[in-house]
């Protein structure tokens, strides 16, 4: 199948640290990839990349059969790309709906459809019950809710999560996973940062590994765990020869 | 949900005409000439500062500098009827689209600043401006521009016998830019202007090209606050650099806003209503001799607005329109 999302050689340094080296990966339609990695490993460079925050310092960004590598943000959400952020960004004096609504503006210019779009959006990620309430009044777990909400109103073809599950309780992650799996139901294409191993290889269909600004492994999520490179990467030599 | 804002919008409009309608039966009551000026003031300046809100108010870029745009909109119009005959009806307009057009000249640059320094380069611009009138020489230089008066008229504007003309433009001027306030508050543009304010990464990842929402604020802002300028040239039929382009105009835009609430849709009238009559008053009764007791009294009142409600006096009006906006 040909890829929706697909960095070819991408590098990018800062100054003298290279974040991103020659990362090639690939993200087919209808996947919900995991891009995993010990801190420091270049994940939200490579994140921020895609989403168009800045430009690769070398190689090419390609979205829906498109070079997007020079593509401001604004325009790549309007082709297709969602993101979320992983210290969230709510719009802080607006209401929930409002922040909603911000999203939903992308794909919809009369006001009434894109407020209706918007309560959709929250009945699905399930914070309708919250539209009327101040963004700032929301308590975290709803703050990355919202954060997938509002991406969602853009009506992506590829979302983009980015540590949206890190720091929730077992049942609020519980939830989050189901909303994940809800949202590639619809035929979204799900590309997500996570570096809590076990919320998130259940959750994944390939899990892309990365560690020290490169492409380790990738794979099933079951032969990932076990790659000893991997537990290298997470735990120290010691532990992988030991495994 | 959806009904509860179409109700809190129809509800706004209907206070808003009540008002309006209210307003522009005063006179009626009201004689006193200087009691009239006040009320001239009073509606300009809720429309100079309501114009200021939507660029600083709603998109959060803080200006301390439409000094400059009123300015330029009471010497386009000044000029244009001195030196070539234009009345000022076209003058209004010809001011208002050079001031939207210098605003976005400027915003090219001034927009990639962000916070304070995006204020001081505003302040910086508009102090350049005046320095650039006072040594222009065909403008009238320090001196400024008298306007020829040739009696009552509307079609060139002006008013020797009363002031109610200038009452009632400066009303329509009000409603207007509320009204322009209103439509723009549930509009896609309103909304790009709130997120960019609230947090411009976030708006960017969600299609909002947040340097082009900056420009559409800073043009609508400009273009009213100099339709503003215009009205004040001829109200006053006498400009210089100082009385019309003076940093006190820029602060005398922004503080009603910011007093009633900034971003909000009622602050800037609620503000104006408050301030200046606040200011005239004291100026004109314990002002004068006392020099400078009047700035005294007006700047402890800010004082304490802003130590009480930092958000603005318009939440004490209706605590549910506080929470959702």
């Amino acid at each position: 199948m040909t890829p929706l999302l697909e960095t070819r050689g991408v590098w990018q340094r800062f100054g003298g640290l290279v974040a991103n080296s020659d990362v090639s990966i690939s993200v087919v339609p209808g996947e919900i990839v995991g891009l995993i990695g010990p801190n420091g490993a270049g994940k939200s460079t490579l994140f921020n990349l895609i989403a168009g925050v800045l430009p690769p310092t070398q190689g090419s960004i390609w979205f829906d059969g498109e070079d997007v590598t020079k593509m401001p943000a604004a325009e790549r959400c309007q082709r297709g790309i969602g993101r979320t952020f992983q210290v969230v960004k709510s719009f802080e004096t607006m209401s929930v709906i409002d922040n909603v609504i911000v999203g939903a503006l992308v794909r919809n210019t009369a006001m009434r459809v894109a407020r209706r779009k918007a309560y959709e959006v929250l009945e699905f990620c399930g914070l309708a019950a919250r539209a009327d309430v101040l963004a700032s009044d929301l308590v975290p777990s709803e703050k990355r809710r919202l954060e997938v909400a509002r991406a969602l109103a853009t009506e992506p073809k590829l979302l983009l999560l980015d540590e949206v599950l890190t720091g929730l309780t077992a049942v609020e992650a519980k939830t989050g996973v189901e909303l994940v799996r809800k949202v590639r139901a619809t035929g979204v294409t799900v590309l997500m940062v996570e570096h809590v191993m076990e919320i998130v290889m259940p959750l994944v269909d390939r899990a892309i590994v990365l560690d020290l600004g490169k492409v380790l492994i990738e794979g099933k999520p079951k032969d990932v765990v076990r790659d000893p490179k991997v537990i290298s990467a997470y735990l120290g030599d010691r532990h992988a020869v030991s495994a | 949900m959806d009904s509860s804002f179409a109700q809190r919008r129809r509800r706004d409009l209907i206070v808003a005409a009540c008002l309006a309608v209210a307003a522009a039966l005063v006179p009626l009551f009201v004689k006193d000439v200087y009691v009239q000026n006040i009320m001239v003031l009073t509606l300009m300046y809720a429309a100079l500062s309501q114009s200021w809100n939507i660029l600083s108010g709603y998109c959060g870029q803080i200006s301390l500098g439409h000094a400059l745009y009123f300015g330029l909109g009471a010497y386009t119009t000044a000029l244009l009827f001195t030196k070539f005959g234009v009345l000022p009806w076209f003058g209004m307009l010809a001011g208002g689209l050079i001031s939207a057009g210098i605003a976005m000249a400027l915003g090219y640059p001034c927009f990639r600043l962000r916070g304070h320094y995006f204020v001081i380069a505003t302040i910086v611009i508009a102090e350049i401006a005046l320095l650039l009138i006072q040594n222009w020489d065909w403008a009238g230089a320090a001196l400024g521009i008298d306007i020829p008066v040739r009696g009552d008229s509307w079609l060139k504007f002006q008013f020797t016998r009363s002031k109610l003309p200038y009452f009632y433009f400066a009303l329509v001027l009000a409603c207007i830019a509320w009204l322009v306030t209103w439509w723009l508050e549930d509009s896609k543009w309103g909304f790009w202007w709130r997120a960019v304010k609230d947090n411009p990464d976030a708006a960017e990842s969600l299609g909002v090209v947040v340097f082009n929402s900056k420009m559409g604020a800073a043009a609508v802002s400009a273009f009213l606050v100099a339709v503003g300028g215009s009205f004040y040239a001829q109200f006053v039929s006498y400009i210089d650099p100082e009385s019309v382009m003076g940093f006190q105009f820029s602060l005398l835009m922004a503080l009603p806003a910011v007093v009633g609430g900034i971003g909000t849709l009622w602050g800037p009238i609620l503000g104006a209503v408050i301030l200046i009559p606040l200011t005239e008053l004291t100026r004109s009764f314990i002002g004068g001799s006392g020099r400078g007791v009047d700035l005294i009294v007006y700047g402890t009142l800010i004082v304490l607005i802003s130590l009480a409600r930092p958000q603005g006096l318009v939440g004490l009006f209706s605590s549910r329109k506080a929470t959702a906006r």
